[in-house]
């Protein structure tokens, strides 16, 4: 069996009648009771563990040393559980070239004290998975989430209760080096809307002059909401795999993304792949200068510019699509005349929502003018 | 090298005792593979029947010397899925490439379960040849698709499925194949990482396209039967399921045909741009992939497309050149660059070139004027067979106004810098056509 990282936190109590006998005299060394790991912040994961120290009266010194084992010192924390108005802590003390700390108690009296000791441990964490299987159609999902416990701390937890910042505790082993995967949630039938994006300031303007394939981003938006049967706690941030039935009695793998954690009522958006089914090709058709104002020199000082744009949209698919067009308009700006509806997102974002029939095409036609340029 | 995918199941009386004896070890009863193009990333779903004991049960999956990614593994079971709850799935410390998957049953005996994965090292393209006829007015257009297997693991007898589609894919199997932890080792998460997480999902999710080398080992040649790929769309991808099975050892490929289309119509494009293409005419084949073309029934997957033309009665080939081409959709136009050809030939003369209404400001100084050159260009097909010609000209200016001379050809503006003639020479004869550009200039802009 292979030993070599096979580390323990060894708790010794050392009783010290005189306080020069320090770190001598081992009393007990009790075995770690009830341990709770917390997974609730993704940066670091709080270990508690319970121990029974035996207390003689006078001054204790508690040895708790963790070679081989990486935690964040200053995070060790004693918290005594029975007895606390009679145990007091005096003081903590760092011995030498040791990965080590003692505390000195104070007991009035010989005691069986219950004690927590909780502190950050290092290379223990939780990830998350998410799987999603859509429906032929497209319109829900089935979707299961994973949790993932990884250890790597040196310390084996041989039963632990695990706690993350949702959802009942549950006891769990994990051994150092190992990993485990354990569901976490599965829900069927949470509906889902698929979106395709262009965005002119991020996708090439004429496909045709491209070497390669452009392809219009696909969404799939979730709303973590009581109407998608979900909204009952956030979803935290992880891998995200989405499949689809294949109508055989099989799946064919989408895509993946990496989802931000969603707070109730946002919606979870995974960018699944590309379709080349859509294409859009913006040009620019005329950019003038008008309106010139000059100075005394006769040099233009400022200017209004008159630009159109127009893009064609077809949709080569024999199923409907929802693009959103995004395009962008730097500084002061007014609509001449524009062919579609827009939604102003910010100063210099519009967004255009497209519906496209199958095999339709559709043509945007911008014609603006930027003001007061300099 | 040899391949280790093993299943074997053990059986635990109680839930705290670990990996004991094994038991069986039983054999995929059916194999499919889907295989991607745009990405080294291959589904694979394995049908096995295990025997569980009323229950615990563990079951141990070893991948050794694959390229399986092990965060992937999913198994399901296709019968009595009440009765059986699949609690876990372990990898256990200082083992690799192995997990163990903690099964409770409701019932004891033989079930069926479905395995899923993804793995590297299998990988598909497409490939073409077109026919044309002697007169270049039909097509005949052959379409092969070659499937490689550099994964590993022998598929014997795998349903075999291929997907044409642009996937986002976050981590490189082959990557996440080789790790030596399934979900790596945990890393310090610095404040700006965790902001990250808040915020927006992770950037440059863009995959980088890993087309694999294909191994030059022979083809697979000589099947009873040609058989015909059966193609569906599904969500923005296409589905190609190859019928029956197919067995490709680790370390071959095989070549298997797509389509045969005698007959496609095209059209000899020819076209000229300098800022483009330079001093040189480019030909192209053009075609629509719609019904009216014996196409259009699906997309066309992008490939080399070699061009061979009938060149005599006894059906001697020549080689005309060749174009690899982008994803094509159904119904869009294609046009297949097949390089530089010197039997058409476009030359665009400055006959004139003046400059004139200047402009000036309150110092004397210029301050505006117009450039007026004329332009002759002469189109020549020396060829035997009718051709279309586009000769595009770029303007240095969006200030710019042009005057056609004659009619000859087909004129319109491209965009806020460009327009376009379109010529149909006959063949071995001569064109030419005369326009004047005025370009502005500073004041004269306004």
């Amino acid at each position: 069996m292979n030993k070599c990282k096979w580390w323990t936190i060894v708790l010794l109590a050392a009783a010290a009648a005189q306080v020069s006998e320090a770190r001598i005299k081992l009393v007990a060394l009790p075995d770690r009771g009830d341990t709770v790991i917390r997974l609730d912040n993704p940066a670091a994961t709080l270990i508690e563990e319970e121990r029974i120290l035996t207390l003689q009266k006078g001054v204790n010194k508690v040895d708790f040393a963790w070679n081989g084992v990486s935690l964040d010192v200053d995070s060790i924390r004693l918290t005594v559980l029975s007895h606390p108005d009679q145990v007091k802590l005096l003081n903590v003390s760092y011995p030498p070239n040791e990965q080590a700390l003692v505390w000195e108690l104070a007991s009035p009296e010989a005691l069986e004290v219950k004690a927590r000791i909780s502190y950050l441990l290092n290379g223990i964490d939780r990830l998350i998975t998410y799987k999603a299987v859509a429906d032929k159609e497209e319109t829900q999902v089935d979707l299961k989430s994973h949790l993932v416990l990884r250890n790597f701390s040196g310390e084996d937890f041989t039963a632990a209760r695990v706690l993350l910042n949702y959802g009942e505790a549950f006891e769990q082993g994990i051994q150092h080096e190992e990993t485990k995967q354990l569901l976490f949630m599965k829900k069927g039938g949470v509906p889902i809307e698929k979106i395709w994006t262009f965005d002119a300031a991020e996708l090439p303007w004429d496909p045709d002059k491209v070497s390669g394939n452009v392809g219009i981003p696909v969404t799939y938006k979730i709303k973590n909401a009581a109407e998608s049967k979900l909204g009952e706690n956030s979803l935290w941030d992880g891998k995200v795999r989405v499949y689809q039935d294949d109508g055989h009695d099989g799946t064919i793998f989408l895509g993946e993304d990496n989802t931000a954690l969603v707070p109730v009522g946002e919606d979870m958006e995974v960018y699944v792949g590309d379709s080349r089914d859509i294409v859009v090709t913006q040009q620019k058709m005329q950019e003038k200068q008008i309106n010139i104002r000059r100075n005394n020199n006769n040099n233009i000082v400022l200017y209004d510019t008159d630009e159109i744009i127009t893009a064609k949209i077809e949709n080569f698919k024999d199923k409907p699509a929802k693009l959103l067009v995004v395009q962008h308009i730097p500084g002061q700006w007014d609509m001449e005349k524009c062919n579609m509806e827009y939604e102003r997102k910010d100063a210099g974002t519009l967004e255009f929502t497209v519906e496209l029939k199958p095999q339709e095409t559709k043509e945007l036609t911008m014609h603006y003018h930027r003001r007061n340029v300099r | 090298m040899k391949k280790f995918l093993l299943l074997m199941i053990a059986l635990a009386a109680c839930a705290a005792q670990a990996k004991v004896d094994l038991v069986t070890l039983p054999v995929r009863d059916r194999v499919q593979l889907t295989i991607y193009n745009s990405a080294d990333l291959t589904l694979v779903r394995e049908n096995r029947a295990l025997t569980l004991i009323e229950g615990l049960n563990k079951l141990q999956f070893s991948w050794a010397n694959t390229l399986i990614d092990p965060t992937s593994l999913e198994m399901r079971p296709l019968e009595n899925a009440g009765d059986i709850d699949i609690l876990a799935l372990t990898y256990p410390p200082r083992t690799q490439n192995l997990g163990l998957w903690n099964i409770k049953s409701g019932r004891g005996g033989k079930v069926p379960v479905e395995i899923d994965y993804l793995t590297s090292g299998l990988s598909w393209r497409a490939f073409y040849m077109g026919t044309l006829t002697e007169d270049e007015k039909t097509m005949r257009l052959e379409g092969y698709v070659r499937v490689s297997n550099n994964s590993g693991e022998d598929y014997a007898d795998a349903e075999t499925r291929l997907i044409v589609g642009e996937i986002n894919l976050i981590d490189q199997i082959v990557m996440l194949a080789q790790r030596q932890y399934p979900y790596d080792k945990p890393v310090p998460v610095s404040p700006l990482v965790m902001k990250g997480l808040f915020m927006a999902r992770a950037a440059g999710a863009g995959e980088p396209e890993a087309e694999m080398a294909f191994d030059s080992f022979g083809d697979v040649a000589g099947m009873a039967e040609i058989k015909e790929i059966a193609k569906e769309g599904l969500s923005e991808y296409f589905l190609y399921t190859i019928p029956g099975t197919e067995t490709i050892p680790n370390g071959w490929s095989k070549r298997l045909p797509s389509f045969d289309t005698n007959g496609i119509p095209v059209l000899n494009l020819y076209k000229y741009e300098a800022d483009r293409y330079g001093e040189g005419v480019v030909r192209f084949l053009s075609f629509k992939n719609d019904t009216e073309h014996k196409l259009g029934e699906t997309p066309i997957p992008g490939g080399m497309l070699k061009v061979f033309r009938t060149s005599d009665e006894a059906g001697h080939l020549a080689y005309e050149g060749q174009s690899d081409f982008k994803y094509i959709p159904v119904n869009e136009d294609v046009e297949l660059n097949l390089g530089y050809v010197g039997d058409v030939v476009v030359e665009p003369k400055l006959m004139d070139y003046k400059t004139d209404r200047f402009s000036f400001d309150s110092h004397g100084n210029i301050d505006g004027w117009d450039e007026i050159s004329t332009y002759k260009v002469e189109v020549k097909n020396t060829r035997d067979l009718p051709v279309k010609v586009e000769i595009t000209g770029n303007t240095s200016t969006p200030y710019w106004d042009l005057e056609r001379k004659d009619s000859v050809g087909k004129y319109e503006k491209v965009d806020l810098d460009s327009f376009k003639f379109t010529l149909e020479p006959e063949p071995r004869s001569k064109m030419e056509y005369t326009y004047v550009l005025t370009t502005h200039y500073g004041r004269r802009t306004e």
